[in-house]
Formats: C-alpha cells, sequence, structure tokens
C-alpha cells in the first residue's frame, strides 16, 4: 500500500504469501499452506510479472486520498471489528460448529471411507458435489482467461 | 534465461523433485497432506519454472497448448463421469460405494478418479493460463 514501486509491492505480496503459508503451517492446515505457497507465492507472482512486462508500467501514481475515503475505511474498519468480537473464540471445542458435524467426519472418515486424511475424506468423499463445482469454476476460470487474451490478440 | 549458469543448474536439480513431490501429493494424497488442487499447483509450478528457464518454445513441444486444452477439459469430465457411473452402478451421483466389490474399495477408487480429475484440471489450467499470459508479452 506504501509503496510505489510496482515490482516491490509483487514481492511484498510474494513475502506475505509465503508469511501466511507458515502460518497456516504452525496452524496444522498443512493443506491450504501448500496451496498458498504454490498458488500465493509461486504462480501468481509470475502472473503478476508477466503483466507487469505486459504493461510497461512500473511506478504507480501518487494520489493522496480524498477525505471522504478515509472516513468511509475507519467506519468499514469499525464495522469489521465490531463483527469480529461476535465470532466464537478460536478452537473452543464445546460450539455448534466444531461439535455436530466435524465430530462425525472425525469419528466416522475411518470405518466408512478407508482414508485417514480427513481432509481428502471430506473434500472428495462428503462433499464431492461442492468439489465438483469448484473444479468446474476452475474450468471456466481457465476457457474465460484464454477467451480473453485471445481477443485482443486478433484485434491488435 | 538459459545463458544464466546458477539459475539454470538450480533448476535444473529442482525440478525433478518438484515434479516427483507433485506427483506423492496426488497419489499419497489420501493418506498424509494434500491432494489434487495442491498437486496440481506444484506440478504446474514446477513446469512454469522450467518454461522460465528454458524458454517457451521447448516448454510448449513438451505439452502444446491444445493438448494442455483437451487434459484441461478430460480433469472435468473424468469427474462427472465417476459421478454417473454411480448412477449407472445403481447408487446416487458421486456415491462411490457401488464402483467395487466392497464399498470401502469403492470409496478410494472414487476418492483416487476424482483427484485425478481434479489435479489434470488444475494443473493445465495454470499452464494455460501462463501460456497465454506470456503469449500477449511476447506480442508487444
Amino acid at each position: 500500500m506504501f509503496v510505489k514501486n510496482l515490482f516491490s509491492a509483487i514481492m511484498a505480496t510474494t513475502i506475505f504469501s509465503l508469511i501466511s503459508a507458515l502460518i497456516f503451517l504452525l496452524l496444522d492446515g498443512v493443506d491450504v499452506s501448500l496451496t498458498e505457497a504454490a498458488v500465493g507465492a509461486g504462480i501468481s507472482t509470475i502472473l503478476f510479472l508477466s503483466t507487469l512486462k505486459h504493461t510497461n508500467v512500473m511506478v504507480k501514481e501518487s494520489k493522496t486520498p480524498s477525505f471522504p475515503l478515509i472516513v468511509l475505511f475507519l467506519l468499514l474498519l469499525g464495522l469489521l471489528s465490531f463483527a469480529v468480537s461476535d465470532l466464537p473464540e478460536f478452537g473452543k471445542f464445546n460450539q455448534t460448529s466444531n461439535s455436530q458435524v466435524s465430530e462425525y467426519y472425525i469419528n466416522k472418515s475411518k470405518t466408512e471411507m478407508g482414508v485417514p486424511n480427513v481432509v481428502t475424506s471430506i473434500l472428495a468423499g462428503y462433499r464431492g458435489f461442492d468439489t465438483l463445482g469448484e473444479v468446474v469454476v476452475i474450468f471456466i476460470a481457465g476457457i474465460s482467461v484464454l477467451g480473453i487474451l485471445r481477443k485482443r490478440k486478433s484485434n491488435s | 534465461m538459459r545463458h544464466h549458469t546458477i539459475p539454470r543448474i538450480v533448476t535444473k536439480l529442482l525440478i525433478p523433485v518438484i515434479l516427483l513431490f507433485g506427483l506423492y501429493v496426488q497419489f499419497h494424497g489420501d493418506f498424509s497432506a494434500g491432494g489434487g488442487f495442491q498437486a496440481g499447483v506444484i506440478f504446474a509450478a514446477g513446469f512454469i519454472l522450467y518454461n522460465i528457464i528454458f524458454g517457451l518454445d521447448i516448454g510448449k513441444s513438451i505439452l502444446s497448448v491444445n493438448t494442455s486444452k483437451s487434459l484441461m477439459a478430460l480433469g472435468v469430465i473424468l469427474y462427472l463421469m465417476v459421478g454417473f457411473l454411480g448412477i449407472l452402478l445403481g447408487g446416487n451421483f458421486l456415491e462411490y460405494n457401488y464402483l467395487s466389490n466392497t464399498p470401502i474399495n469403492g470409496q478410494l477408487l472414487g476418492i483416487f478418479l476424482v483427484e485425478l480429475g481434479v489435479g489434470l484440471t488444475v494443473s493445465n489450467v495454470m499452464v494455460l493460463v501462463f501460456y497465454s499470459f506470456n503469449d500477449i508479452s511476447e506480442e508487444k
């Protein structure tokens, strides 16, 4: 946000992704951590850099933020902080979201699926339909990128 | 980038490890961390690294744009086929219990095939996005 050079902004984003991958690792979310390290720190950096090369814009224009924008920002920040105080305590055992479905998955996954990794058995087994939607979304995103970039190619 | 010695050598050493780790995450995903999405992304990252160092021409001779497009669609089709196979064999959509002789084996087979579909689609979408971004920059 405070960096003017876009290259260093991209590098800062990459380092942020790498650090959040480490945070996910420490919170035992190995799957999310793998994804964050590969997508956030790896591929998106490459895509950002090739966009930078494509657009030839290296330095962001400096603008002083207007007063209503600052007020709106502070208002949204206050709202978010207010909402965070309503969230359940992190890692608390006896609350609804931690005690009903997840307990079933953790206890039954081995006998019903034969898969020790509960994350995989939920993603591909119990919630297979959701994952199908996710794959279709990725597929459509890929097609859209191809379509958008191809159109520009034929125009020029 | 081929004339930079250190990136070239490091890439040559690292790429087999990255691709092997991608395959490990893909096929061992139901026993340890990972799954189709992670494996696809890791595999694509390794392949993109190869493209960056050795040039897009060699990369495209290994995995051409058209092959990549077909593989991308094949992943989704594989996922859907597993779903409809469940219906044909007497269950619900995406119910893996009927795919093999015992329900557990059916579940393992179903999850394996579904993860394979996810991995194919994700890795090929990543590679295709990378290709199309770079085709534009080359043209300008």
